[in-house]
């Protein structure tokens, strides 16, 4: 209902909607997750048990997300005013067909996926992935994999690429050869049935190539209308992340509070990895939700040369660090 | 005296007659249940079947047992979204029927666009729903709604062409007005059609209350189904399916049972 309403009501008289919010002190909005609620996301859910975003004046729902569900669709078309979404390259892709989304912060500062093969296989090297079966996701990491197979010198035609399905089975059954994980999801799965000593990593970051995934947007007119809620959002949700990844049992808990059928070592691992990749690279001098613009240039200038995007994107319109630059960077460290 | 005991002893024996094949029944139902959860835990235990393919029935119970609130939860919640898709699908639907018989200028103008849009899979809409209504229940509600209505259209339809005019003209020359004719004579000779629809109807509005939870929602048998997928807990995916199942089986067996009540005249048993 609420949504519908806003619809009509950003259909018929958009002046009239910040008036409305004002009016009422506290603000609704929403966060629409890239997934479903796993402690990938425990800062925010912290942040909404600890009452961080009700201290902002938002009152906040966060909504999971799904397959077949694109976050830059709902925040463009305000259906949710903010979201967590695929990475980098979803958001060049959105704004590539003129979805009016900006980002105003990155949570995974490095490719959160590498690709697995068995350690006692005969791949030892990329170059070995000549003639091999590979699975991988055609979301944004079958051109990691193909760049990246590209500087070992091989082409497309040289290897057997399919789309990779929910489950790692095949690979664990000795069925494809490579296989495609998330180091915070399908790797714990591989690990728990193969063992982590059987399984040996190719990691994009080693070719040189860096996809920054996990993007946090707002839509254009939130961003021009609102820029104080906005800031209130990241502080809370800075604050949400620095309390979850110190105290790593509380960021469990809120999560498996919202989900209680998850397995708790799964979500102790997801949460150990998740930390891991939001504290990478420039986010350690930096602080939480850094937008590291040399990173996202070469994302960028990356899937140009590969001819994902067909146009440059305006980068500086895209990613607005201003939000995140009015909170002090000692309160933005991890 | 004999008089006084023999009365009270002859409504026993009758209760009892009606009563006895019921339980029965029940009893036989039970006593396969038992068996197939024996063969599916022996199964497992003795071919080695590993975890990942089938769990054993009773790791899936002790899952369910470790949780309870979460399943209770999600099954409450699907319950609800497919009485309310499939109430409303029912409702329309039997509605288009009448209408669609009273005015064939609006059957020939709507039904080729209902057939349209019943060709269109319905998790092309899933994402379309919740742009429209969010993560409300009303989302899945209308996805339900979406795959009931048709059926309990066309079999209402067809339950009421399929009325001797004879019977109509007849309870015309007494005297009976459209109304009357509708609610005593069309409607219950269409009942039979439109329950066929209505058991049809109630496996498929739980179909779209599911699929409607996989587009994103917080609580619902669809998530748990959905999430344990992705992070490959299959335990946890098979208790999912078994509350499904009962719910699905349930709201069948309710189904039916109504109709054994209502059209107790019963062609279709």
């Amino acid at each position: 209902m609420q949504r519908r309403t806003l619809l009509a009501a950003a259909a018929v008289a958009p002046a009239i909607l910040p008036a409305i919010a004002r009016a009422q002190g506290t603000q609704k909005a929403t966060l629409r997750l890239k997934w479903l609620a796993q402690t990938q996301f425990a800062g925010f859910y912290l942040a909404k048990a600890r009452g961080y975003y009700e201290a902002e004046g938002i009152d906040l729902t966060i909504n999971p997300g799904g397959p077949n569900l694109l976050t830059e669709n709902l925040v463009a078309t305000g259906a949710d005013t903010f979201g967590l979404s695929g990475g980098t390259d979803s958001v060049f892709a959105a704004r590539e067909k003129n979805l009016p989304v900006v980002c105003i912060g990155v949570s995974h500062q490095q490719t959160p996926f590498f690709f697995v093969t068995r350690a006692d296989g005969p791949i030892r090297t990329l170059q070995d992935f000549r003639g091999k079966t590979i699975t991988t996701w055609y979301t944004g990491a079958n051109y990691v994999l193909l760049g990246m197979l590209a500087k070992a010198g091989l082409k497309p035609g040289d290897f057997t690429m399919q789309p990779q399905q929910v489950s790692v089975t095949p690979f664990v059954e000795g069925q494809i050869d490579v296989v495609t994980a998330t180091k915070y999801n399908e790797f714990y799965t591989l690990m728990t049935r193969m063992g982590r000593d059987k399984l040996r990593t190719f990691v994009a970051e080693e070719q040189g190539i860096t996809f920054p995934r996990d993007t946090l947007i707002v839509n254009e007119t939130t961003a021009r209308q609102k820029p104080e809620m906005v800031r209130g959002f990241l502080r809370a949700s800075i604050k949400g992340w620095r309390d979850a990844l110190r105290d790593q049992k509380a960021g469990v808990d809120a999560v498996m509070a919202a989900a209680p059928s998850l397995n708790r070592d799964h979500q102790e691992f997801m949460l150990v990895e998740a930390g891991k990749l939001m504290t990478a690279g420039a986010a350690a001098q930096q602080g939480l939700f850094w937008i590291d613009e040399a990173a996202i240039r070469s994302a960028h200038d990356f899937l140009r040369e590969h001819e994902v995007i067909k146009q440059p994107i305006d980068l500086a319109k895209t990613y607005d660090g201003s939000f995140l630059a009015a909170i002090p960077a000692a309160d933005r460290m991890a | 005296m004999s008089a006084s005991l023999s009365a009270p002893a002859m409504r026993a024996t009758g209760v009892w007659r009606h009563t006895a094949p019921v339980l029965l029944g029940l009893g036989r139902l039970v006593l396969g249940l038992a068996i197939a959860a024996a063969v599916w835990e022996g199964a497992v235990l003795a071919f080695g079947i590993r975890p990942e393919y089938l769990p054993r029935l009773s790791a899936i119970l002790s899952t369910i047992a470790a949780t309870p609130e979460a399943y209770a939860a999600g099954f409450l919640r699907t319950l609800l979204e497919t009485l309310l898709g499939f109430a409303a699908g029912v409702l329309v639907g039997v509605l288009n029927g009448v209408l669609f018989l009273r005015a064939p200028v609006l059957r020939d103008m709507l039904f080729p666009i209902f057939v349209v849009s019943q060709t269109i899979p319905v998790i092309a809409f899933g994402a379309l729903v919740v742009l429209w209504f969010g993560n409300t229940l009303l989302a899945k509600a209308v996805i339900a709604f979406y795959l009931t209505f048709f059926p309990v259209t066309v079999n209402t339809l067809l339950g009421l062409q399929s009325v001797d005019p004879r019977q109509v003209a007849l309870l015309r020359s007494f005297g009976a007005n459209g109304r009357q004719i509708l609610f005593r004579l069309l409607l219950p000779t269409a009942l039979p059609q439109i329950f066929v629809a209505l058991r049809l109807g109630s496996s498929l509005s739980l179909v779209g209350a599911i699929v409607g939870e996989w587009f994103g929602d917080t609580t619902g048998l669809g998530v748990i189904l959905l999430q344990a997928m992705y992070t490959e807990q299959v335990t946890v995916m098979w208790a999912a399916i078994l509350c499904a199942a009962l719910l699905g089986t349930g709201f069948y067996a309710l189904v039916s049972l109504a109709e054994r009540w209502l059209v107790f005249w019963g062609a279709e048993q």
